[in-house]
């Protein structure tokens, strides 16, 4: 991809690139090299169709859209209306199904 | 006839895509090609090899939504695009990079675009015919030739001039107030599965009207002796012109994917009725949201539409299921998805309620109640539909896509079996003129439509909607039994019937 000539200024990061990154960064890097992050998606995506999230996700969407009219909507406005129901109501088993790959691949990872 | 098809009709492009299209053309798309990267689950992402983790140019998050500005390549998360597109004159438009969808920074949405969408759908390996039978024709003009004789069929079935002369004849021996024509049947010894179909196809519009209309000449028909009705049915579906398979014949598409490499292979089978899973799932979604760690009984009812969405529904083939992928030249887990590509005239829904397990060798009957609507939209469930789906509500043709495919129908039979897999009976509920009878075996009663929504479907048959009315029609303007002067009560009616 050729670089634009017209790049905007970026203040902010050459701060930050002093700093160490954070653990949580350094294991998102370890996850995407490995490929590891994409597996978990994909784990992720299937078992929240299985449960049924996916579907209530949908509804809620739905009954937003029904209510505020189909033009007046943004995918912006679904997303902030339905991230923090969403993440609130993901079943605890399988959170602890992928807290449980992530510690294995990172038990592998740092041998 | 307004589009039928919703999920395909083109969304008017927001100002700022038609100046970027004017401006830019097809140049930001093209650079972002190589970029991008296809899944074998329908997903494509844009990979930026150079640059590790994508990261926001404002806040240098790496979190969330990221999008990638299509002019000059920088990144920002879902908070800062309006920064970037306000610093920087003309970058309004950006691609999701985890979902290599357009987006507007000025409009905060996302927007479409055929163009870029044909760009993102080259990169999946959309299809290998399966099974080339036909050798030099290709599946497409297989296709649009049954299509073509399809239609025309339906006219001429529904052409009642002839039938008229033959039902308004006066039969003396007819003492309910009751339709024209319908008429209960003697059980012959257990025979009540054979009368309940024979009830359904009887009067299902089309079937109905080819006999009643001397399209049949039974003078010439072939199927003289033995097998007559039955043998409609049993020959092979696939070329047959017979009325049986004008009518009830139907096409439906089976994709299995290498879960690999991506590639599909496509077959198409004839069909004559569908056959589905009872949607046993005892979990609803509420469950879930609400954390119960028990499925609540009373808050899940298994649907038709449920059954249809299960039967259509992306299934993994297990382990010991692999197979042979050409691409990958070796045996790979796959998964499967059936669509219907082409409806009939009549679709014939059959539940499967009897279980047989080889390894326990049991058979058990499942009397779960399944709820099933009047009126059915089978949209969701047509080929075009379900691939469309499958990578994630792209704008691009699928075969089938016409417009004018009609997918309403009318429900007018439903069979339905009560008691055991060892000892049970079978009842057909007939909807005539919007009333609903109960043919059980000799016996016919007028029922109330909520004895029908209550009892327990077996099979369901639905008539196109259209033709579903012009029956209607049709049955209106047949006079009533002459011997009835004004209308009685059912209770009335049965009274005189033993007197």
């Amino acid at each position: 991809m050729r670089p634009s000539v017209n790049r905007p200024p970026t203040p902010d990061v050459h701060e930050n690139q002093e700093k160490e990154p954070t653990l949580q960064e350094t294991i998102n890097i370890k996850l995407i090299e490995s490929g590891e992050k994409e597996r978990l998606m994909e784990l992720l995506r299937e078992r929240l169709v299985e449960c049924g999230w996916k579907d209530e996700m949908k509804a809620i969407c739905r009954a937003f859209i029904k209510k505020k009219g189909r033009n007046n909507v943004t995918v912006d406005d679904l997303v902030h209306v339905i991230t923090p129901k969403g993440r609130a109501s993901v079943p605890d088993s399988i959170k602890a199904e992928l807290l449980q790959r992530i510690r294995k691949f990172l038990v592998s990872a740092a041998l | 006839m307004s589009s039928r098809n919703p999920s395909y009709t083109n969304p008017k492009p927001c100002k700022h895509l038609e100046d970027y299209k004017l401006r830019h053309g097809l140049s930001g798309y093209k650079s972002i090609q190589k970029h991008l990267k296809a899944t074998p689950h329908g997903r494509t992402s844009v990979e930026m090899l150079n640059a590790g983790v994508p990261r926001c140019n404002s806040c240098n998050g790496f979190q969330g939504r990221l999008y990638l500005c299509l002019i000059c390549n920088s990144v920002s998360c879902l908070d800062h695009t309006l920064l970037h597109t306000q610093s920087e004159d003309g970058h309004d438009l950006a691609v999701d990079i985890e979902r290599a969808e357009l987006y507007c920074c000025v409009c905060c949405d996302q927007v479409y675009d055929p163009d870029f969408d044909k760009v993102v759908m080259s990169k999946h390996n959309m299809g290998v015919p399966r099974d080339d039978k036909h050798g030099d024709e290709s599946i497409g003009e297989r296709l649009v030739k049954r299509r073509r004789l399809g239609l025309g069929v339906a006219e001429e079935l529904v052409d009642l001039k002839k039938s008229k002369q033959l039902v308004s004849m006066r039969d003396r021996r007819d003492k309910s107030c009751y339709p024209l024509g319908l008429r209960g049947l003697n059980n012959l010894g257990s025979t009540c599965f054979m009368n309940s179909v024979l009830q359904a196809l009887l009067h299902a519009p089309p079937f109905r009207n080819y006999f009643l209309s001397e399209g049949h000449n039974h003078e010439a028909c072939q199927r003289r002796s033995g097998d007559r009705l039955y043998s409609f049915f049993s020959t092979d579906s696939g070329d047959c012109q017979c009325i049986a398979h004008r009518v009830f014949s139907g096409l439906l598409r089976s994709d299995v994917t290498c879960m690999t490499c991506g590639s599909t292979s496509t077959t198409y089978d004839p069909c004559v009725d569908i056959s589905v899973d009872l949607d046993t799932s005892n979990f609803s979604p509420t469950d879930i949201v609400n954390k119960r760690s028990k499925p609540n009984e009373n808050s899940s009812i298994s649907t038709l539409l449920g059954c249809l969405d299960l039967f259509t529904r992306q299934e993994k083939l297990g382990s010991e299921q692999k197979l042979f992928c050409e691409t990958c030249q070796e045996m790979r887990d796959s998964v499967k998805q059936m669509s219907i590509r082409r409806l009939p005239l009549v679709l014939c829904l059959h539940i499967k309620r009897f279980e047989h397990s080889p390894v326990r060798k049991m058979s058990r009957k499942i009397d779960r109640y399944l709820q099933f609507p009047f009126s059915l939209d089978m949209t969701p469930y047509l080929s075009s539909s379900i691939v469309r789906n499958r990578f994630g509500n792209r704008i691009f043709s699928v075969e089938g896509d016409e417009s004018d495919i009609i997918t309403d129908f009318e429900i007018f039979a439903v069979v339905t079996h009560s008691g055991t897999l060892e000892s049970g009976h079978y009842v057909t509920y007939l909807r005539l003129r919007n009333r609903w009878y109960k043919c059980d075996d000799a016996w016919i009663t007028e029922v109330d439509e909520e004895i029908v929504r209550a009892s327990q479907c077996y099979m369901m048959f639905y008539v196109q909607k259209m033709l579903y009315q012009k029956a209607d029609e049709d049955l209106s303007s047949l006079p009533l039994s002459p011997r009835r002067d004004a209308y009685l009560p059912i209770a009335g009616c049965c009274e005189r019937l033993f007197k």
